[in-house]
């Protein structure tokens, strides 16, 4: 089925190329006529050369590229001395500077190359959709899932683990959630991805696309009750499964002061954009 | 909280009346009853001196000045104690068999992990050295008879909280009033001139060490949380039994429970000392010690770090520095000291270029 595919894609790139010729040479034909005709002595026009082609790669972007601090960075509220995520920040770009740790999101699709002595030629490689980031400073994690000969499979990674030796983004992108928990309860498909994914591109400088899929759900029980309001899900077709007595009823559950509560609110925007100041320019160096 | 006590006076006795003149100007809560010839004076007095406030009859400039010239003052005295041409310090002498080094007074920062070449993953406790030194040499006849003393100090705190005693001795050393200050035991030839800076490379990678801190305080609490007893079940017929430790010993023939006994009591908030802590690395730029493992302690607070007693440990003190390490000296260190089992980010000689 590719191969055949592949042919046709040729046989089209083929003709198109033809149709291209024609033109140039039409216009080529055209413009020589019009200038016979213009200077009319029956004198060789003048040679004029051709433009130069300007060449543009279309993997490489003009506009300015998007900036991003990765959430391991950002420093938790709390009463510890900033002295210890100072310590820790540095160590933290010391190790960005040996690994590219790529920007990538709850939802993204990733392929983690990890060092296992038990594995085949010392090097295990796992593709996996990331449900779950978590953890702050060196020992950040996420996790990864995939569904692998019908068993869904969860690996939990260390950003800064010395053995992992290579995080690329196959797929960026987005989802209505920060937390993917709920693919435990989904049906298979939605967590299932090929280990032979090709990266799909990516433009560095707009936004991260968002994946609006909602998912269906197994029937219960599940491992939570995400209908409830303090998961505040909105990437499941809750219409499919549930009735809609049973979602009033996890209202039962809604805080709806807790938005209110303003010893909760904690404004990161100025921290990060100091700490994403800082990274930014040490990894430069 | 201010204690006030309720205290008769009589006017006649002339020590007395300068200070009812001085309080009645203060404290609008004086009472004076006349009568003829005899004047008692009915007052609230501050009895607990402790809880007065250095800026209770000051105005707010005044204060902050004081805070500030404080810190300027402080300043200057660590310059001081940095500075080479300090008067003579005290002869070193050489390591012996015995010898006993002194100890750190270090903050706990928090925990993070690191990993080993082997690919294993530990936790490690940040612990930085603050503006730790050594404050008074209690001889051995000031301390116990038996062996010499040295107090070391750490974490700068105000002096307008502690008594005057207490302020000569760090006055005496030259340094600025400290937080805790600790005692620790040494040998003879381990002494140092009061006033010298400990620094974190006292201690190495790869030695091990204790480390005594107050514990959190849980309160008073229970057999099941305090010991791990495992209580009674929820159900099946119990009344009024479900936590409690049950039977305390056997009965008639000790007739009497154990001493040491198991029983509810105070959980916590009492000094513990974690015995043979691995130091993975040691920062010399921010004076931190990463020690494996858990600590005692809350976050923040304060901690005493010595080389271990435990005698499996005894070969490594012949590789340390002796008696302390000394800052002005020729050694330069590194920014990072490594454990060699320990994965470094990234390699000595590239460090050293860019610090």
């Amino acid at each position: 089925m590719a191969a055949c595919t592949r042919r046709a894609a040729e046989v089209l790139c083929s003709f198109r190329t033809f149709r291209q010729i024609q033109h140039q040479n039409e216009r080529f034909i055209s413009t020589s006529l019009t200038h016979h005709a213009v200077t009319g002595d029956g004198q060789p026009p003048k040679f004029t050369p051709p433009p130069k082609p300007v060449i543009v790669d279309k993997t490489k972007y003009d506009a300015p590229q998007r900036r991003f601090l990765s959430p391991e960075f950002i420093v938790p509220r709390s009463r510890t001395s900033g002295l210890k995520f100072i310590a820790e920040r540095r160590d933290m770009i010391k190790r960005r500077k040996t690994l590219n740790i790529p920007e990538f999101y709850v939802g993204s699709i990733l392929a983690v190359t990890m060092k296992d002595p038990y594995a085949s030629g010392n090097v295990n490689r796992f593709v996996g959709i990331c449900t779950q980031r978590s953890g702050s400073g060196l020992g950040a994690t996420f996790i990864l899932r995939n569904i692998i000969d019908g068993q869904g499979v969860e690996i939990c990674y260390e950003l800064y683990n010395p053995r992992v030796q290579a995080i690329e983004v196959l797929k960026l992108e987005k989802r209505l959630d920060d937390n993917l928990m709920y693919l435990r309860d989904a049906l298979p498909e939605y967590s299932t991805f090929d280990f032979n994914m090709k990266p799909v591109p990516h433009n560095p400088s707009a936004d991260v696309p968002i994946n609006t899929v909602k998912v269906r759900m197994k029937p219960k029980p599940w491992s939570k009750r995400w209908e409830r309001p303090k998961f505040n899900v909105q990437g499941i077709r809750f219409d499919l499964c549930l009735t809609p007595e049973q979602m009033q009823h996890a209202q039962k559950w809604a805080q709806p002061w807790q938005e209110f509560d303003m010893l909760k609110h904690h404004d990161t925007e100025h921290l990060k954009e100091a700490i994403l100041k800082e990274v930014e320019a040490k990894l430069r160096k | 909280m201010a204690s006030l006590a309720c205290r008769v006076f009589r006017i006649k006795d002339p020590f007395l009346r300068v200070t009812h003149g001085l309080t009645a100007t203060a404290s609008s809560a004086t009472v004076t009853l006349t009568t003829d010839g005899f004047m008692p004076v009915a007052q609230f007095v501050r009895t607990i001196k402790s809880s007065t406030w250095f800026d209770e009859h000051l105005t707010e400039d005044s204060a902050k000045f004081m805070r500030r010239e404080v810190f300027e003052d402080f300043k200057q005295m660590t310059a001081e104690k940095l500075n080479p041409l300090k008067d003579e310090p005290w002869p070193r002498h050489e390591w012996e068999e015995g010898s006993r080094r002194v100890g750190l007074i270090a903050v706990k920062l928090g925990m993070m992990p690191i990993w080993t070449k082997s690919g294993e993953r530990h936790v490690v406790t940040m612990l930085q050295v603050k503006e730790c030194n050594v404050v008074k040499h209690l001889s051995k006849e000031e301390h116990d008879g038996v062996r010499p003393a040295l107090l070391v100090g750490g974490k700068n705190c105000s002096p307008f909280q502690k008594s005057e005693e207490a302020v000569e001795l760090f006055r005496n050393a030259g340094v600025p009033p400290k937080q805790k200050l600790s005692t620790f035991r040494v040998t003879e030839n381990a002494l140092i001139k009061p006033g010298t800076p400990l620094y974190a490379a006292h201690f190495r990678p790869g030695q091990y060490v204790d480390v005594t801190a107050k514990t959190i305080g849980k309160g008073f609490q229970g057999v099941m949380k305090r010991w791990g007893f495992k209580g009674q079940p929820a159900t099946h017929g119990q009344t009024k039994t479900h936590r409690r430790p049950g039977a305390l010993g056997p009965g008639g023939d000790p007739a009497k429970v154990w001493k040491g006994k198991k029983m509810p009591g105070q959980m916590g908030n009492r000094f513990k000392t974690e015995l043979g802590l691995k130091v993975w690395r040691v920062n010399n730029r921010f004076n931190i010690l990463y020690v494996h493992g858990s600590v005692p302690g809350h976050r923040n607070c304060l901690v005493k770090v010595q080389d271990t007693t435990l005698p499996q440990w005894a070969a490594q003190a012949k590789s340390l520095p002796f008696p302390t390490y000394f800052r002005d000296g020729d050694d330069v260190l590194a920014e990072d000291l490594y454990d060699d089992d320990m994965i470094q980010y990234a390699p000595q000689e590239e460090e050293a270029t860019a610090a």
